[in-house]
């Protein structure tokens, strides 16, 4: 059982607090991703749990024991670096066997054991190379099989893949998986990019400023996000979030966004939420596959904008829209017809939106 | 080996060689005359006969030549191989010792510690000092009623009054122990940036990977500080080998001969026996024989290096 969980945990350098009260249970056999941007305290949390660096507050427990006491040379956790932090003055057989050496494993134990990860990291022909003349993905691939060839039931990584280029990202992230699947470890991943988070994880952790924003599974922290900075931090483009007022339409609620106009609300959901805010300021937010654009005359909610900038990225084509002081992103299908100046209404489908306080940047009435 | 193709220069290129050859030239001229012509004439001179107190000048030294008569004498002389043999004991106990104290020093300040500037300016203290003037201190200290015997007493309860450089065995101990207390700074400091050297991911990857402190000693810290450990050797035990002032203030080379270092006897000969030729000829022989243990050392240092580098 390698469930871990972080209790209270903080730490400060100095003034800086870099992980702050931080509460999170990581169910064992789980994939966890620890999401945010740099400077946020995802690798900080990382390595307190790996022991690397004492919490200034707080405990860790791993399968309910307290880690307090246990130095990190004895708690058995797999951590593979930013930089890999391979043994350069060894060869590729050598940092393989390292982890099971100093445990005193049985010769023809390592000896199997080593070519079981060669095999799995199809690195056989590079076992006796000198890792100085390895490429930057065979290295990665050391720096992984040397931290699982030792069978630990808790699996840290700190962003791992984004040294890589592209294609061997994609091939390292399928990897990554089944090595999960095959060990059955407990896998705590750092990362800043989102897509590699929503497509490895389980649960994502995301984390901003020392502080957790929301812990959930890729799909509640992409359909429900707990406030703005959740809301925009997940998927690309990033969620449209419109400032504006709540106001009493003839007793119905409508938003108000200033000088691009009001939109009435159709949206029973929204209504529910809209009625829960205690501040007329509110933000609104819509991702931008789920806008539709169409016609002026079509009278369902929305607002009339004006298409200022079109950008066709392959798979799709993201449409600017803007009207008075706000822009919003629309993404639509790959060579959407649609053309620059054109006057559209931006409309708000029913079951999409999102609705936040101004000042807090929580998420109103979410479920 | 095969040989390396010559490679073709383009016009910046050779021009850039030629500048290169004249800015250089002073500084090569003035080492032909301060390395290459001292040692041609000393080979000359170490040919003949020839003292100051013959009345020739030493150009003239063919009048008495004698060719290789210096150099057999070298292996006939009692006096020469027991100074070669006192001088390699010393360097046999000291650079050993050195070496060790130093790496444990080392291994001491590459962590952090309150204090730690101080500490490191006072370790390095001792080699700042001239020799003269620290054998010249210790020279005081191992005095039968100096500070050392006082210690002594006081620690054992009893008078002690012992003369230790007048003993033939703690005279030399006591030599030694003054060039440990000397040089022993130089060692750490080269071992220090030797460690400090080696990266710290690494270090916490080993740990990680359950490694305890002796395991990230033996494994990742000790290979990558062989080329630094060859290097400090190497230095000590040639700088070793030539241990003079401090040797020569504290006991002259005695008592008798107890402590008579190789540096020792061919001042001796020069300035006492006026032997010129002779020790022109020593100087040499030492000169050989210190190149082939400096040459060994840095093979074995490349043979590292090279092997690091693959």
């Amino acid at each position: 059982m390698a469930s871990i969980e972080l209790i209270n945990l903080t730490k400060k350098f100095g003034d800086l607090t870099a992980v702050n009260d931080l509460n999170l249970v990581i169910p064992d056999k789980e994939f966890v991703a620890l999401l945010g941007p740099s400077g946020c305290g995802k690798t900080t949390t990382m390595n307190m749990i790996a022991g690397i660096e004492m919490p200034s507050e707080g405990s860790i427990l791993f399968g309910g024991e307290d880690m307090r006491t246990i130095p990190a040379n004895k708690r058995d956790v797999g951590f593979v670096f930013q930089n890999y932090a391979i043994f350069t003055h060894m060869t590729v057989r050598k940092n393989l066997e390292f982890g099971l050496k100093v445990r005193g494993v049985e010769k023809s134990e390592i000896k199997r054991r080593v070519q079981n990860m060669a095999d799995l990291m199809r690195l056989n022909d590079r076992l006796d190379w000198r890792t100085s003349k390895l490429s930057v993905n065979e290295l990665q691939k050391v720096a992984i099989g040397r931290s699982a060839v030792t069978e630990p039931e808790i699996f840290l990584l700190d962003e791992p893949l984004s040294n890589l280029d592209a294609a061997f990202r994609a091939f390292m992230r399928t990897e990554l998986k089944h090595l999960q699947h095959e060990f059955q470890q407990t896998m705590v991943y750092v990362t800043h990019d989102q897509i590699e988070a929503m497509s490895l994880a389980d649960r994502i952790a995301v984390l901003d400023m020392g502080l957790l924003q929301q812990y959930g599974t890729p799909n509640e922290v992409y359909n429900k996000p707990h406030n703005t900075f959740v809301a925009n931090f997940m998927g690309s483009p990033s969620m449209n979030l419109l400032p504006c007022r709540l106001t009493n339409g003839g007793g119905d609620h409508a938003l108000d966004f200033g000088d691009a106009g009001t939109s009435m609300i159709e949206d029973g959901e929204l209504m529910r939420r809209c009625k829960l805010a205690r501040n007329a300021d509110v933000v609104f937010g819509m991702r931008p596959e789920d806008i539709d654009i169409q016609p002026r005359e079509v009278g369902r909610p929305g607002i009339d904008m004006e298409v200022s900038f079109v950008e066709p990225i392959g798979p799709r084509t993201v449409v600017h829209l803007s009207a008075g002081s706000h822009s919003i992103k629309v993404a639509k299908d790959k060579q959407y017809p649609i053309e620059l100046g054109a006057k559209v209404k931006a409309e708000f489908p029913k079951g999409r939106c999102h609705i936040f306080d101004a000042e807090s940047g929580n998420a109103i009435g979410l479920e | 080996m095969t040989k390396k193709k010559k490679p073709v220069l383009t016009t910046l290129e050779r021009e850039g060689k030629t500048l290169g050859l004249y800015m250089t030239l002073p500084a090569q001229l003035l080492l032909l005359f301060i390395v290459a012509f001292p040692l041609c004439m000393q080979l000359y001179v170490s040919l003949s006969w020839w003292g100051p107190l013959d009345g020739v000048k030493w150009y003239y030294a063919y009048e008495s030549l004698n060719w290789f008569g210096n150099y057999g004498e070298i292996f006939s002389d009692a006096k020469f191989w027991g100074s070669l043999g006192r001088t390699f004991l010393i360097v046999a106990v000291v650079v050993p010792v050195e070496f060790l104290l130093g790496l444990g020093l080392a291994m001491l300040f590459a962590d952090k510690f309150p204090g730690k500037r101080v500490f490191y300016s006072i370790m390095l203290m001792p080699m700042m000092i001239v020799p003269a003037v620290a054998g010249y201190m210790f020279f005081m200290l191992f005095q039968s009623s100096g500070p050392i015997n006082d210690i002594l007493s006081a620690i054992s309860g009893t008078k002690v009054d012992t003369v230790w450089l007048a003993d033939p065995d703690l005279a030399m101990i006591s030599v030694m122990i003054a060039d440990i207390w000397q040089w022993t700074p130089l060692m750490f400091l080269i071992l220090l940036a030797g460690m400090v050297g080696v990266p710290e991911d690494q270090i916490k990857a080993a740990t990680l990977l359950g490694a305890n402190a002796w395991h990230r000693f033996w494994r990742i810290v000790l290979p990558r500080m062989k080329t630094v450990m060859i290097i400090a050797l190497v230095i000590r035990s040639v700088e070793c080998f030539k241990i003079f002032d401090i040797l020569y203030v504290m006991t002259g080379g005695g008592p008798g001969v107890a402590t008579k270092s190789i540096s020792v006897y061919i001042l001796d000969l020069t300035f006492k026996d006026l032997e010129w030729s002779y020790v022109a000829a020593i100087g040499l022989f030492i000169l050989v024989a210190l190149s082939l243990i400096a040459v060994v050392g840095i093979y074995y240092m490349q043979a590292a290096q090279k092997k690091a580098e693959a």
